[in-house]
């Protein structure tokens, strides 16, 4: 490598360049790969000057802030409001069968929806993403249901009664393919799970307590 | 203290919009980028809004991080720095043009995978010190400050060329000594 790439290269992670100067540099990158393996040898040797920089912890307002910009969360599961749980006696049931992936779950090459499945109290229960190319449904429980007992997935969109999305594996990553119209259905819907016999839910509803809920984000 | 494999899985598992990793990578990052980002801008408001900036585009960029190439601290570090230079020239309304700088770092092409020793922070000590003091001092400050060669040149009372001449010198050297 000349020597004046080598200067250059780090001229340009310093940011030192003119704009010109960089906008040719940056075009170089694209054709250079050598040339771009220095660039990043600077940054990760220039970071390491970032040690004496003292970590100072940014207010409260900042990590609010940043939440309220990528996360909507004004749309409350309304369903789950005290009465509600009692009109969904008749809601159809549409049970899937999870397939386990095993060891080395292949997370949704490209998500399209995402889920985070947390207790009242905030402790994640399962995380679930949908890649819109295989269309099927990933799941990673964090939580095992308690003996004797199963977690049932339910898909709840806006005020329709939720539509089971099959039992949860206890402990490992599962995938489901999900029909044309549920997938249709997850954007913007919120995702719930119910504690319920080792079958699933007699009546096609959720039968006991819900322990989790996560509203599906599209990413 | 989160590991190098504990930012690492947060990035990825960011990347399939996991809230909860993303979360956790805040909380173990944030103090390190706010400094970061409040030594560049030198201003608390701003630094904040930088911040909320530099973990927008870690939210939307985690898919471009490539585990195993650039280590996860230097990826946050590098956004955080870049973000925070390209506001404080636009706050000069820098008219020199060297703006904008290269927001994402590049991971991809060929970057070796390099893990951070313990000693290594150490070797780049090391390798400052052979510099001349005030070259060493114009390369943190460009780094660490984001001052440009316009700043330099006024600081250390030097004309621009030569302060260019210096620094590309110094960068010559400092590459030497890390890679001999």
């Amino acid at each position: 490598m000349p020597e004046d790439d080598r200067a250059k290269a780090g001229e340009y992670a310093l940011g030192l360049m003119t704009r010109a100067e960089a906008a040719e540099f940056a075009a170089r990158l694209d054709r250079e790969p050598g040339l771009a393996a220095l660039v990043a040898r600077w940054q990760e040797d220039f970071a390491m000057l970032a040690d004496e920089v003292e970590p100072v912890a940014p207010p409260a307002r900042v990590r609010r802030r940043i939440e309220a910009r990528l996360f909507d969360d004004t749309k409350s599961p309304r369903w789950l409001a005290p009465g509600v749980m009692g009109l969904l006696a008749a809601s159809l049931a549409l049970v899937l069968l999870f397939v386990p992936v095993g060891t080395g779950v292949r997370p949704p090459a490209n998500p399209l929806y995402h889920a985070d499945l947390a207790s009242e109290s905030g402790e994640l229960i399962l995380a679930a993403g949908y890649d819109g190319e295989t269309g099927e449904l990933y799941v990673i429980p964090e939580l095992a249901p308690e003996e004797g007992t199963a977690h049932e997935l339910w898909l709840i969109e806006g005020d329709n009664p939720p539509v089971s999305l099959g039992l949860m594996p206890a402990d490992a990553p599962a995938r489901v393919l999900l029909a044309p119209e549920q997938a249709q259905a997850l954007q913007g819907a919120v995702l719930a799970i119910s504690v319920e016999p080792p079958t699933g839910s007699p009546t096609g509803a959720p039968t006991g307590p819900v322990i989790a809920t996560g509203e599906v984000m599209t990413l | 203290m989160a590991t190098r494999d504990d930012i690492e899985t947060w990035i990825a598992r960011t990347a399939l919009g996991d809230r909860r990793a993303f979360q956790n990578l805040y909380d173990h990052t944030s103090a390190k980028l706010f400094g970061i980002s409040l030594r560049v801008l030198k201003d608390r408001a701003e630094a904040e809004d930088a911040l909320q900036e530099v973990f927008v585009k870690i939210w939307h960029g985690s898919k471009k991080y490539t585990a195993g190439k650039a280590s996860p601290m230097t990826w946050l570090i590098t956004i955080a720095r870049n973000h925070s230079i390209d506001r404080l020239r636009a706050r000069k309304g820098d008219t020199e043009g060297d703006d904008k700088i290269a927001e994402m770092p590049d991971t991809a092409p060929g970057a070796e995978a390099r893990v951070v020793a313990m000693g290594e922070a150490k070797r780049i000590e090391e390798c400052f010190d052979t510099l001349e003091v005030d070259r060493a001092e114009a390369v943190r400050r460009a780094y660490l400050d984001g001052e440009s060669y316009a700043d330099l040149s006024e600081r250390f009372s030097v004309p621009l060329n030569t302060m260019r001449t210096w620094l590309r010198r110094s960068l010559i050297k400092l590459r030497e000594c890390l890679e001999p």
